[in-house]
């Protein structure tokens, strides 16, 4: 262990550590909107869209995310072809994104259907007898009572999402994992074990600090839940 | 464009790996839940001092991914075990130190602490009047163990030990960067060959979708017989 080489490369990781921020940011932001969108999908039960849904769900949950990225990288730009739309320009940074938004998408679904069902019945029923129109119904009474059920669910997707950002160096995006492999293939085999400390104290940080964030955004929903607003 | 043929072709050569990516993913599973065993008992009985260690690990494990943990125990156990053999007078040799070894390690310790959480969740299961009954019928502590809450939390565990089996055989796709062969590196091994990455991606993720459409069905038909017995 050399721990002047350990402080000596810190910056390195955090100069490159916007672009694993930037990817996880929007990643996270079209997925949970993607995510939406399938759960509606599925819960509505739609003719033919909503097998599709089943389909893509299973397939999200059952591959690799590895898997998943070589599978848009190579076979996105193919398939777009087939329709004479050309993305051979895209940046590797935009397909990791693509991929991401893909995989959290099918995964946040799956946290956010059972957190709508949780919502008993006679909720809706009540909203329904009041004369709620069905979006005043599931901004005033639904999303209020569904938010602290899911959020447990949707922090555990947002650290399953950062941890996920580490292996989108093997399509050659220079993240904080991609400064990694560059400096350890630059430093001749030495020294790698630093460089990968290193790594982990960065990950541990970001992941530490999202955690805390959705602690804290917990404690605000709180008062949402059932028993508890009646209480206050 | 994409060739039938080569498909076909890669997904039999990738369905050569199946069975050995099972099995080392089993071995994993058995070493983690071993682990995780301890990890719960420590916690739950708050042993001195070594219940702080687990916390801190625990959050370690969690803080950071997988494939970080795997590249830190590939530089550190071959030198790790050279040091600890050269006290022991072991013959040893870190060059010829096969990595499926560190996948192994890496592996069970970072399913240690999610099977941790299982283990605990399912003894919190059993209910008290259970542990009231056992102890009223004068089972030692042991007793009450092997025969009462053990087999209980076991029903309650089963099926979230088989979600993290498939989360393990998903995972060890990473196990390539380290030098293993499973189904994902199979393709890559057979996509170098001819240059032909779609079809062997494609192959590999079909495996993986059958893989786990099969598991999820059994598993289904388990619980489907557990609520038949409850």
């Amino acid at each position: 262990m050399d721990i002047a080489y350990f402080f000596k490369i810190l910056p390195h990781f955090i100069s490159a550590l916007p672009i694993t921020l930037i990817v996880i940011f929007f990643s996270q932001l079209f997925g949970l909107l993607l995510s939406i969108a399938v759960t509606y999908i599925q819960i509505k039960s739609i003719k033919v869209l909503t097998p599709l849904a089943h389909l893509y769900i299973s397939f999200v949950r059952s591959t690799p995310i590895l898997l998943q990225l070589l599978l848009i990288y190579y076979g996105l730009p193919v398939l777009l072809s087939l329709f004479g739309i050309n993305i051979n320009f895209w940046s590797k940074t935009a397909f990791s994104i693509v991929t991401l938004v893909l995989h959290n998408g099918g995964f946040l679904s799956e946290v956010l259907r059972p957190a709508y069902l949780a919502v008993e019945q006679g909720q809706h029923e009540a909203a329904d007898s009041l004369g709620f129109t069905s979006f005043q119904k599931l901004r005033r009474i639904i999303i209020p009572q569904l938010l602290p059920i899911a959020l447990p669910g949707l922090g555990n997707g947002l650290i399953y999402l950062i941890h996920d950002t580490s292996i989108l160096f093997v399509i050659g995006v220079v993240d904080v994992m991609g400064v990694a492999s560059n400096l350890v293939s630059s430093s001749y085999g030495t020294d790698q074990i630093e460089v990968y400390l290193a790594v982990a104290f960065v990950y541990w940080a970001v992941t530490y600090l999202s955690d805390k964030g959705v602690k804290r955004l917990e404690k605000i929903t709180e008062r949402y839940h059932l028993e508890n607003g009646l209480k206050s | 464009m994409f060739e039938f043929n080569i498909f076909a072709q890669d997904f039999l050569n990738i369905s050569t790996v199946i069975p050995s990516t099972l099995a080392l993913a089993l071995l994993i599973l058995l070493i983690s839940i071993a682990l995780g065993g301890v990890l719960a008992f420590i916690e739950q009985k708050r042993v001195f001092v070594l219940w702080k260690v687990s916390q801190l690990f625990r959050s370690f494990l969690r803080g950071t991914p997988l494939l970080v943990q795997l590249y830190l125990a590939f530089y550190c156990l071959p030198v790790v075990l050279q040091k600890a053999a050269l006290l022991a007078y072991l013959p040893f040799n870190q060059n010829d130190f096969n990595p499926v070894y560190t996948v192994i390690v890496a592996y069970s310790v970072h399913f240690a602490v999610f099977q941790s959480e299982i283990i605990r969740g399912s003894f919190l299961s059993v209910g008290y009047g259970q542990i009231e009954a056992a102890q009223a019928s004068g089972f030692s502590f042991f007793q009450t163990m092997r025969r009462i809450i053990i087999p209980q939390a076991i029903i309650e565990a089963l099926p979230n030990f088989f979600n993290s089996y498939l989360s393990v055989i998903k995972s060890l796709s990473l196990a390539f960067l380290v030098g293993v062969v499973d189904i994902l590196a199979k393709a890559k091994l057979e996509s170098a060959l001819n240059f032909r990455y779609l079809e062997s991606y494609a192959a590999a993720a079909t495996a993986y979708w059958l893989l786990c459409s099969i598991m999820t069905y059994i598993l289904g038909i388990y619980e489907k017989l557990i609520r038949k017995r409850a």
